[in-house]
């Protein structure tokens, strides 16, 4: 998390730079079977983030090593495009990302049924073209609405939301500013049907009772995101589509 | 909203989503039982018959069973088997033993090479997804002519109609043979403008099957058929 | 991943090509219907989303700066990449780039570099010290075939669109980037036995060799690439290069059109 600075995150009237509400959260736009070549595709843009993700499999689980004998491996790539930050990304083997693919993988396969799937592995591909903040979040949602895109049996839709804190206040999904500048962040994948916890990271300065707060307000947020998520689908294959 | 064959309404439901109380229900596929509650667990139609509620899915990959009749391609070749895309997760495996010809160790290539395409069975599958194939039994053969097809795996009953009716229309209308494969491969042998044709009617059936327009649309098409028996 | 190829697909495109016909009933040098949007990506400087049948590809153009060369003390610097990551198809394995993604960039690079639309002593700022390096970064989301054509028509498309800015690097005011005319490539493979124009994902499974001819306003040739595996003759080419001229015209009125709104 970066310094306070000059920078002043709350304005006098109790909103934000942005003019959201503590509570609030950002626009989100979630749109299914986006890429022909995909066997289950979805993109979701969640403030001027950008994210699109691409399902393929079940496939016989490539290189041996990865290969699972009770059930399906998950394979995620999180990747970020060179133009979606403001300074350019050097495409190439980047650490961050790697770390985000592991926990997104691990989120993922505590949600697909697996056990269905022995020796298979699932690909999950995430690619951010427009970062600004949450954007292993957006990731997580993209993903999900994917998967059920490709058929993947879940036993939910997981929803990436996260909230953090600044100048004091626990406030409900960070922007650009906030996350450069503020106190902590919490990042978290949810169940919306079972209330259950899937992803979970956090970095900052959180005392338990904030970390309840912001907690809550990645709840509240997280039922909006489903609705979104599960209208697309409804989008796509109601209506006389398939 | 879709219509479910007895004219029922389907409902779209996403996994995780309450399809209904538990009660006396039994849980088909698609779905699951979460406390007292059936949820679904796949994307597609939910649907309760006899007393099982179930979920249709939208998209499906291709698990094969016993006894299933699939368009395969060669893979890859060895001294005494053939290892086939059968468009499933897994590779389908056809021993020498079950080939239609006989084969001597070492000569497998000289009866089939990769790209080779087939109209295969399933032999067995066991439960580590190891699927093994058999080209022995009546039809089955190397295919040296014609064309494939892709349709999705929840297609094909759409494809096929009722007691087969609607194949079998596409049949007729193209003046071609048509085999349908459970893997989602079509195999289409005829002329190019029945062949073309027979493309476009698929593609329809895709598009349309489920709708209450597919019989007008179809009809409109044969029309423009190249029917048995046309100079 | 090296792709399975059905006999019978070879058969069928060659039993096609005998009657003059395409898998999707397109004309042996009619192209796909293509969509192009630009100025689509928040946080590039230029971008550019281009669409054609079932490929669908994004260039994004950032600006650095940088020290000139040494030995080009006026000059900035144009680099152009493009990625084709497992995103784009089943086929499209992890790992490192692959000589397919490497070739792909450095042909569009080529196109786009050998026309001279950058004028690349504008892009300096103070002579042997500070100049502006312009990237181009192409991203294959779905490779429904020929995404040759879709990135270079991307790239270019995203360039002409595209504001230095020099404000954020506290250099000037921003401006739009100045380039003059638009390079255009057109690409053609072998199917069943002839060349056709613009092929879909199935005629590249079937087909053979390809060639990529990117030609500027006036007709000159910019760049030219052969892939995969086969021969041509000159006369196979000279009649594909008359095909390419027309293409490329309407695909230079495209880019214009979407500029002009």
């Amino acid at each position: 998390m970066g310094g306070y600075g000059d920078v002043q995150l709350l304005r006098d009237d109790g909103l934000r730079l942005d003019g959201r509400k503590i509570d609030e959260m950002r626009p989100v736009t979630v749109e299914a079977g986006v890429l022909p070549a995909a066997d289950g595709s979805a993109m979701v843009t969640h403030g001027l983030n950008v994210a699109v993700a691409a399902v393929y499999g079940p496939m016989e689980a490539h290189p041996r090593k990865i290969q699972r004998q009770d059930r399906a491996v998950i394979d995620v790539r999180y990747n970020m495009a060179p133009f979606s930050t403001s300074d350019r990304i050097r495409p190439g083997y980047n650490r961050r990302s790697r770390e985000i693919s592991k926990v997104t993988a691990e989120a993922l396969e505590s949600v697909v049924l697996v056990e269905r799937y022995p020796r298979s592995k699932i690909r999950v591909e995430i690619e951010i073209l427009a970062a600004e903040a949450g954007t292993r979040c957006v990731g997580i949602t993209a993903a999900a609405v994917a998967l059920a895109d490709a058929g993947i049996p879940m036993r939910d839709l997981i929803v990436g939301v996260a909230s953090g804190k600044v100048e004091d206040t626990v406030v409900l999904d960070l922007d650009k500013a906030e996350d450069n500048y503020g106190q902590a962040d919490l990042p978290v994948g949810i169940l919306p049907n079972t209330g259950e916890i899937a992803f979970l990271q956090m970095d900052g300065d959180l005392s338990p009772e904030e970390f309840n707060l912001a907690m809550e307000y990645n709840f509240k947020a997280a039922g909006e995101i489903h609705e979104i998520m599960v209208d697309a689908l409804k989008r796509r294959y109601e209506g006389g589509e398939n | 909203m879709s219509n479910g064959q007895n004219g029922a309404e389907l409902r779209l439901v996403t996994p995780g989503m309450a399809i209904g109380p538990i009660a006396g229900k039994r849980v088909g596929s698609g779905a699951i039982a979460q406390n007292d509650t059936i949820i679904a667990t796949r994307l597609g139609w939910a649907k309760e018959f006899n007393n099982t509620v179930s979920v249709d899915p939208i998209n499906s990959a291709y698990m094969p069973r016993s006894g299933d009749l699939i368009v395969a391609v060669v893979a890859e070749v060895r001294n005494n088997l053939w290892f086939m895309n059968i468009n499933g997760p897994f590779q389908g495996l056809l021993p020498m033993s079950l080939a239609p010809w006989k084969v001597e160790f070492g000569a497998a290539r000289q009866h089939m090479g990769i790209g080779d395409v087939v109209l295969a069975r399933v032999q067995e599958v066991d439960e580590c997804h190891n699927v093994v194939l058999t080209m022995k039994g009546v039809g089955l053969r190397r295919l040296n002519q014609g064309t494939v097809v892709s349709v999705p795996i929840n297609h094909i009953d759409r494809l096929r109609g009722e007691g087969n009716a609607t194949v079998q229309r596409l049949r007729d209308a193209a003046d071609s043979r048509i085999i349908i494969g459970e893997n989602g491969r079509v195999w289409i042998d005829g002329d190019a403008k029945g062949t073309a044709w027979a493309r476009e009617a698929i593609a329809l059936t895709q598009a349309s099957g489920h709708k209450t327009t597919f019989e007008a649309e179809l009809s409109a098409l044969e029309q423009n058929a190249p029917k048995k028996g046309d100079a | 991943m090296v792709e399975l190829v059905p006999t019978l697909l070879r058969q069928e495109l060659a039993r096609l090509a005998e009657d003059d016909l395409r898998l999707d009933g397109r004309g042996r040098w009619e192209g796909r219907e293509v969509s192009l949007e630009t100025d689509c990506l928040y946080n590039a400087e230029g971008s550019a989303k281009v669409v054609m049948g079932d490929t669908i590809v994004y260039a994004g153009i950032k600006f650095e700066l940088r020290t000139p060369w040494p030995d080009r003390p006026t000059q900035g610097s144009l680099m152009c990449g493009a990625e084709l990551r497992p995103v784009a198809h089943r086929k499209y394995e992890p790992g490192p780039p692959s000589p397919q993604s490497i070739e792909l960039g450095r042909v569009v690079d080529r196109g786009i570099r050998e026309s001279g639309c950058i004028d690349m002593e504008s892009l300096c700022i103070v002579p042997g010290e500070k100049v502006w390096g312009v990237m181009i970064d192409i991203h294959v989301l779905s490779d429904g075939g020929n995404i040759f054509d879709a990135c270079g028509l991307a790239a270019i498309a995203a360039l002409r669109t595209a504001v230095v800015p020099a404000e954020r690097f506290d250099v000037g005011e921003d401006y739009t980037l100045k380039v003059n005319g638009t390079p255009i490539m057109a690409s053609f493979t072998r199917v069943g036995g002839r060349y056709i124009y613009d092929p879909s994902e199935e005629e590249e499974l079937g087909g053979d060799e390809r060639i990529h001819i990117t030609l500027g306003d006036e007709g000159h040739l910019h760049s030219l690439q052969k892939g995969l595996r086969g021969v041509f003759t000159p006369a196979e080419f000279a009649e594909i290069f008359e095909v390419a001229h027309q293409r490329c015209t309407e695909l230079r009125e495209l880019v214009a059109n979407q500029e002009g709104n």
